[in-house]
């Protein structure tokens, strides 16, 4: 199983326009456009954040990783 | 859940995709011929600058009295990093567009020859199937399967058709320009010419843009790549550009997108599976320029996907003439664009300002292109290894 990137991609559907710029950024193709809007990917994304700052409204914001939460070892 | 076949499936109705199916019926009117376009109506929303030269898309569309052209332009202006003004081109230079009429003019066009274009529909994935594809799509009408012997991608910037395929449509982010755009009206420039602004401190890797689309109205945009940009999204450079220079113009409506500025990519092609216009990397990369490079790629792929079925041979290796046609046509003049791309890329404002200077001096009848490359060689040598392989 691979590594988990502390930090990941998402994206804000209320700025995201649906431009798809950022989709051929994206090295693993974590990102598709669906009828619903943007989404990421949280299982693909590798955390690279080469979607972030080309984003032309700014939709696109790294965070923890959620996954990473939750397959922490319980202490 | 509908399942359907087609000899030729258009994923995507934008000038590359209208262009193809229409050059595939045209070729053979027995071949059925799907588009298929994810937004509800081709043509909008616009994503686009919608500037286009006036002999390329009179190759495709007969201009006479259309009602999808904006505006005739008969002068371009550039503008130095200090504003600066140089007149370059004077005559029959282009046309701003109204992009919601042009594609509908394009569609027509294909459904004429017998093409069907269906909107509202996407493609959500493709897999082999025999000698061709299955497509799963989703509409209005739910969820459906096509299969088709053929698939024209036509699906702009974000080319998964082409991922899917299995072809490398990534873009490097350097070669990627971020653009935003306002409609602005309300503000005064000559409405004949179209305007390109440089300057790192405006629009770092690209340029700002007014493109008139009627007196007092113009699309007001910039392109920018963000690695030499300072974190501000692209819309906000736009923001302050606005309010320095069109601080009286109201702002009507606005769009955002990405233009990649890249060559085309290595492989265009697969078994039974072709690529054009954005989604290939077709566009001009010094000027950001795709309309017409889209439709041109278009032709050649409607017509290459109609050969290969005619001859009952779709294989990549038969379609690889279609790369070779492009690349002779457009492709290999991109590569030679790119690197004086990067050349420019190199020099800073002040460059541009002098440069604009002595332009200036140059009597405007004889302010040619070739003109103004040999101006900026004189101030800087270096560029010479750049044209030396342009002009060779």
């Amino acid at each position: 199983m691979r590594r988990l990137p502390p930090t990941i991609a998402v994206v804000d559907r209320q700025l995201c326009d649906e431009c798809g710029l950022c989709m051929p950024l994206c090295p693993p193709a974590a990102i598709e456009m669906r009828r619903e809007g943007l989404v990421v990917f949280a299982e693909t994304c590798t955390g690279c954040g080469k979607c972030i700052a080309p984003c032309p409204v700014g939709a696109l914001l790294m965070v923890p990783n959620p996954l990473l939460a939750v397959s922490l070892p319980s202490a | 859940m509908s399942e359907e076949r087609c000899d030729v499936l258009v994923v995507g109705g934008g000038p590359a995709g209208l262009v193809a199916a229409r050059e595939a019926c045209a070729a053979n009117s027995a071949l059925e011929v799907l588009v298929l376009e994810r937004d509800r109506a081709v043509g909008a929303p616009v994503r686009c600058g919608e500037g286009v030269g006036m002999k390329g898309v009179a190759e495709f569309l007969d201009p006479t009295g259309a009602n999808w052209i904006s505006r005739r332009i008969t002068r371009v202006i550039f503008w130095a990093p200090d504003g600066t003004e140089v007149r370059v081109a004077e005559g029959d230079v282009g046309y701003i567009l109204d992009r919601t009429r042009f594609e509908p003019a394009l569609a027509a066009d294909a459904g004429r020859e017998g093409a069907e274009i269906r909107t509202g529909t996407e493609v959500v994935g493709i897999a082999r199937d025999g000698a061709g594809w299955i497509a799963r799509t989703r509409g209005p009408r739910g969820d459906g399967t096509v299969h088709a012997r053929f698939i024209i991608g036509a699906d702009g910037v974000e080319s998964m058709i082409g991922r899917w395929a299995g072809l490398d449509t990534r873009v490097p982010s350097r070669d990627m320009e971020s653009c935003a755009q306002y409609v602005v009206s309300g503000i005064d420039f000559d409405p004949d010419a179209i305007y390109l602004h440089f300057g790192d401190q405006l629009a770092p890797g690209g340029y700002a843009w007014v493109f008139p689309k009627s007196e007092g109205v113009a699309n007001v945009g910039l392109g920018m790549v963000a690695l030499k940009g300072d974190g501000r999204p692209a819309r906000e450079w736009l923001h302050a550009y606005l309010d320095r220079y069109f601080p009286t113009g109201t702002r009507t409506g606005y769009t955002v997108g990405g233009v990649i500025v890249h060559t085309t990519v290595k492989r265009t092609v697969a078994d039974a599976l072709i690529l054009c216009g954005d989604s290939a990397h077709m566009i001009n990369p010094l000027s950001g320029g795709g309309i017409v490079t889209a439709m041109k790629a278009g032709r050649l792929a409607g017509r290459a996907a109609a050969g290969a079925l005619a001859a009952g041979d779709t294989s990549a290796a038969r379609l690889q003439r279609y790369h070779s046609d492009w690349m002779s046509l457009m492709g290999d003049d991109h590569e030679r664009f790119y690197r004086i791309k990067e050349a420019l890329n190199k020099f800073d404002d002040e460059f541009y300002n002098r440069l604009a200077r002595t332009v200036n001096g140059i009597a405007p009848d004889k302010r040619t292109l070739g003109r103004v490359f040999a101006q900026a060689l004189m101030q800087h040598p270096t560029l010479l290894p750049v044209a030396a392989r342009y002009f060779v």
